[in-house]
């Protein structure tokens, strides 16, 4: 009876899973939303009757048909509640996966022709849309967001501007880090659940490192794949992978490459890659300790798949605070749409009281500080055993964790990935390894100096 | 008067071929020359070319990648061709000597698999090999080999022999049909002969089927050659486009759209075609070279 | 007498244990197709599964509710039916031109359209991209609908077919006779030439039919709106939509080849025939 239980629930939680958002992230069906009535927190009066002050200054009466390209499905769950306001703007979303979304976009960019009013950028390139000059600055004409920004995290804005200043793109979401443990491994192995004592035990990654030790022996692993580890090193780093054309390998990543080798030869992971589905079974099972995954890590794969594992889950902090992924959007700079492109662009990114009423029923963290302030006063999550995650992820944003994104990183990090696992299965030394590395990303990019 | 309805009519000539010479100068000839354009260009796609001169080729000699994929690619393809054409040779011996019931049925089934679409086909390989679980998987622990699961996508060697195999299942019964129909135009009256002096079936086929038929397999080698040089489908759509592991099927073909389409070097991308197609003017020379001694020897 | 009779039958044993080996290898990869494609994805992932499932539907309801994959497979069906047809139709009339006509340099012209035969189509892919973005052709089918040299397709050795099938089946007196009819040249073509031909020109239209129903890399390159995919484009997407619904990226695969499979079901004796006829000359 057990095992068909357990079947029947991995059967749902692996059918549940689509493409989306940050690094490829699945989420939920449309019509599945994790919606938990309790777990609504009180919206704040003041901020609402604020909030409808602003919106019934603006034109509701535009009509137009926009169009929308998204990596991922996140932007259709807003499209109701922004027709409620302006019921006469139509909203046309597609799809493309990430992996495709630039070579899918690039023709359509140089030949000025069909090109979407609004198209997202995630992490990996957003930046390289960012500088390119194909988004609208949104402080200038006609949008004149500059003092709506304050409310919005400084991850979304640096992100979002270019290198002359000009905020090009903003986002629904800010994506601190977190470590999402399971509390009743931790009591049986380590004796403790609560996140504090949990973090003491990661408190560097030598100590972190201990750690899965410990669960080896107790045939757990401690991670579900080496490569999650990765996004909370990236913001170990002090420098980005580039500053001024030339590839920076910070000591962090060099050392990461030890990290990975030990977790290969002592099996502290399960061996699979990110979103192979062993790894999302992981989370229905009690072989993995921890998913070291930002906010978008829980909400997308461990809530969305945690049934059986329901309420056994905590988050705490790892040896560094880190930020990882995201997804922006901005305006084509020659959209014919351009007021009603802005009329949705800020009701997703700058709008606190949809964003707040988004986060409550998705599970995210979003880019609204009073939104997420909000929520933190809030009740807890359930499958947190009441762990509030906007009062952990505000903690966390407070700490400044490294922003290190580039134009370049989709290309090197695989790149870096690909060397580090050549170095952990024992291809090749270390040397050997980064060497490898540097040839890829010339190869990638020839007019990066590298040394 | 005669004469003159000649000359009308070779007016007719010329509109009549007019529509392969409109497709060929704009969608054949003129993509061609814009390729060897853009290959002394730098363009990202989005801004305006910038002139370059030579840059490109001098990256793409001392390019250590773009020679990897030129070994990959010729790898692949030879790993998958000689035994496709000993397992055609073979077939068409057994089909052309013995009395098989069913041969229109073989080679109907044989031929299949060439016609399917190579896209599909390389995901299909990649679902049923990759990860612990995978179908593949399952039969071998099912049949208690031992190792089982196997990470199959993590080796090289194992990636790129199954990239071989797949042009090899793919292409066998189309090689096999082409060297039967080699076989069916040498005169009958040779193998009579040839049994009259008694000669058995093998000797036939090496001495008088074997040497007779040697433009039918220079003819595949070339076009299999070309067309192998230009392998993209089946290892792009199985590593996902990276041709991962260790760059280990990557292929030049896979490599000049990765720098086009994937890092927006469209003009070093153009270099590596113009280098593709010296490749594969080269090899095709020395085919028809190998060709004419072929034919000169056999008179 | 009884020994060369058990000879014979093990070597006629070894024989068709040989070639039905040989069949299973070929069909093998077809059969895990159909099996996969009926179970759930938690099934192809926890077990090893032989005979079908009966998850069919449901593999084709999480595969619909993503993506629309009969919208590629028209998009598919719609170039490849208008490729083979232009192709068939103007590759006979371009033959006939070659074949009967006598004009100035025609073996010039001819040796041309030898040779545009060797250009592999791939060379010309990145100088394609950029005329394509010149000229307004991204995301348009009908750059795929052009006979002869669609991006990624080529249907020139259709001329050179046809004009060996001219030269062989079609007599000049034949030509000349309907000429003192009356007939115009072009409706010599259209009325005596064409339907002569009709049997070559059919293989023809099959070998364009699938070529063009698999290209890949050209749309690939020229085309960015999802409702103009075609099969092989959505095929490539299959995994970054799908993730880990095996099932349902089962049955995608099986759809994209399952027309290539009926069109071979009843077209495979002129195919074999065409492919012989072909390297017969």
């Amino acid at each position: 009876m057990r095992k068909k239980l357990v079947t029947l629930l991995l059967t749902t939680a692996v059918c549940l899973n689509i493409l989306s958002g940050c690094g490829s992230k699945p989420v939920q069906e449309e019509n599945e939303p994790t919606v938990q009535e309790e777990n609504k927190p009180a919206v704040q009066e003041e901020n609402l009757s604020a909030e409808g002050v602003i919106e019934s200054e603006v034109d509701t009466n535009i009509t137009a048909e926009l169009n929308i390209w998204s990596s991922g499905e996140e932007l259709q769950r807003f499209v109701e509640g922004f027709n409620k306001i302006y019921p006469n703007i139509t909203v046309n979303i597609t799809v493309i996966p990430n992996k495709e979304f630039l070579s899918k976009l690039t023709p359509v960019l140089s030949g000025g022709k069909d090109v979407p009013d609004i198209f997202t950028g995630e992490s990996d390139y957003v930046k390289y849309l960012v500088n390119a000059g194909v988004w609208d600055d949104l402080t200038g004409e006609p949008y004149q967001a500059a003092n709506q920004l304050d409310d919005i995290w400084d991850y979304v804005k640096d992100v979002g501007t270019d290198d002359e200043g000009a905020v090009r793109a903003l986002s629904w979401q800010t994506t601190p880090g977190s470590v999402i443990y399971r509390r009743d491994l931790a009591e049986k192995v380590l004796g403790v659940s609560d996140p504090k004592e949990v973090a003491a035990y990661l408190s560097d990654y030598d100590k972190m490192m201990e750690t899965a030790g410990i669960f080896k022996d107790n045939n757990i692993a401690m991670f579900g794949s080496w490569e999650d580890v990765m996004l909370m090193v990236l913001s170990d780093r002090s420098k980005p992978w580039v500053v001024d054309g030339k590839l920076v390998i910070d000591p962090k990543m060099e050392e990461f490459l030890d990290i990975v080798k030990e977790i290969y030869e002592k099996g502290y992971d399960l061996n699979v890659s990110e979103w192979d589905p062993e790894w999302i079974a992981g989370v229905e099972g009690d072989e993995v300790f921890c998913y070291v995954l930002p906010t978008w890590g829980y909400s997308f794969m461990v809530k969305a798949n945690a049934v059986n594992t329901m309420g056994k889950w905590g988050l705490c902090e790892g040896p560094n605070p880190y930020i990882n992924g995201g997804t922006w959007l901005g305006i084509y700079k020659d959209s014919p749409n351009k007021e009603a492109a802005w009329a949705f662009l800020e009701y997703v990114t700058l709008n606190s009281e949809a964003l707040q009423e988004y986060a409550v029923t998705y599970g995210e963290y979003v880019g609204c500080k009073t939104a997420d302030d909000a929520l933190a006063q809030g009740e807890g999550e359930e499958n947190l055993a009441g762990q509030n995650l906007y009062k952990f992820y505000n903690q966390v944003m407070a700490k400044n964790p490294n922003v290190t994104i580039t134009e370049y990183d989709g290309q090197i990090n695989t790149a870096y990935k690909n060397a580090a696992k050549a170095y952990a299965t024992g291809k090749v030394t270390k040397e050997e390894a980064i060497q490898q590395f540097k040839e890829d990303v010339a190869t990638a990019y020839p007019d990066l100096v590298i040394k | 008067m005669r004469k003159k309805s000649i000359n009308n009519r070779s007016r007719y000539g010329y509109w009549f071929i007019l529509p392969f010479f409109i497709s060929f100068i704009f969608l054949g000839l003129y993509p061609v020359i814009f390729t060897f354009f853009l290959s002394f260009q730098k363009w990202d796609g989005l801004a305006p070319e910038k002139f370059v001169a030579f840059a490109n080729f001098k990256r793409l000699l001392t390019d250590k990648v773009f020679y990897l994929s030129i070994w990959n690619t010729l790898r692949i393809w030879l790993i998958s061709f000689i035994p496709q054409m000993l397992m055609a040779l073979l077939l068409s011996a057994i089909f052309t000597m013995c009395a098989v019931k069913g041969m229109k049925f073989f080679r109907a089934i044989f031929y299949l698999p060439n016609l399917l679409t190579a896209a599909s086909v390389g995901l299909l390989f990649h679902l049923l090999f990759n990860g612990n679980k995978s179908v593949v998987n399952h039969i071998l622990k099912a049949f208690h080999v031992s190792g089982a699961p196997f990470e199959f996508f993590n080796d090289p060697v194992f990636t790129s022999n199954l990239t071989s195999y797949i042009q090899w299942w793919m292409w066998f019964g189309y090689t096999m049909i082409l060297v039967m129909a080699g076989i069916t135009t040498i005169d009958r009256n040779l193998f009579d002969a040839a049994y009259i002096d008694g000669a058995d079936r093998g000797q036939t086929f090496r001495k008088i089927t074997l040497p007779l038929i040697r433009p039918t397999i220079v003819y595949i080698a070339i076009t299999s050659i070309i067309g192998g040089m230009q392998l993209f489908d089946v290892p792009s759509t199985m590593s996902d486009g990276t041709g991962e592991p260790d760059k280990a099927i990557l292929t030049v073909s896979m490599y000049l759209y990765n720098q086009g389409f994937k890092n927006h070097n469209y003009g070093y991308s153009a270099a590596v075609s113009v280098g593709l197609f010296v490749i594969i003017c080269v090899m095709s020379l020395v085919s028809f070279k190998f060709m004419k001694g072929g034919e000169k020897e056999h008179g | 007498m009884v020994k060369i009779t058990i000879k014979k039958w093990i070597k006629n044993i070894l024989l068709y244990g040989f070639l039905l080996l040989l069949v299973v290898i070929t069909l093998i990869p077809f059969y895990l197709i159909t099996v996969n494609a009926t179970h759930s994805s938690f099934e192809i992932v926890t077990q090893l599964n032989l005979l079908p499932g009966k998850y069919l539907m449901e593999n084709y309801r999480k595969l619909q509710s993503y993506v629309n994959i009969w919208s590629g497979f028209f998009n598919s069906l719609l170039i490849s039916v208008v490729f083979m047809a232009g192709s068939g139709y103007f590759g006979a009339l371009v033959a006939f031109g070659f074949e009967k006509y006598q004009f100035k340099g025609k073996k010039f012209l001819y040796a041309l359209l030898l040779a545009s035969m060797m250009i592999p189509s791939q060379v010309s892919m990145i100088g394609f991209y950029r005329l394509g973005l010149k000229l307004g052709l991204v995301n348009k089918l009908i750059t795929f609908m052009i006979p002869f040299f669609a991006p990624g397709v080529s249907s020139v050795s259709t001329i050179f077919f046809l004009r060996g099938m001219i030269s062989q089946g079609v007599s000049t007196s034949l030509l000349e006779a309907a000429r003192m009819e009356g007939c115009s040249e072009f409706g010599i073509f259209n009325r005596i030439v064409f339907p002569c031909i009709m049997p070559g020109v059919a293989t023809m239209c099959i070998f364009n039919f699938v070529n063009s129903w698999n290209n890949y890399i050209g749309p690939l390159i020229m085309i960015t709106d999802t409702k103009k995919y075609t099969m092989p484009i959505l095929i490539s997407l299959v995994k970054g939509i799908y993730l880990t619904n095996y099932g349902a990226m089962y049955l995608a695969v099986g759809i994209s080849i399952l027309v290539v499979v009926v069109v071979y079901l009843f077209c495979s004796k002129y195919i074999i025939d065409g492919l012989t006829m072909g390297a017969e000359k």
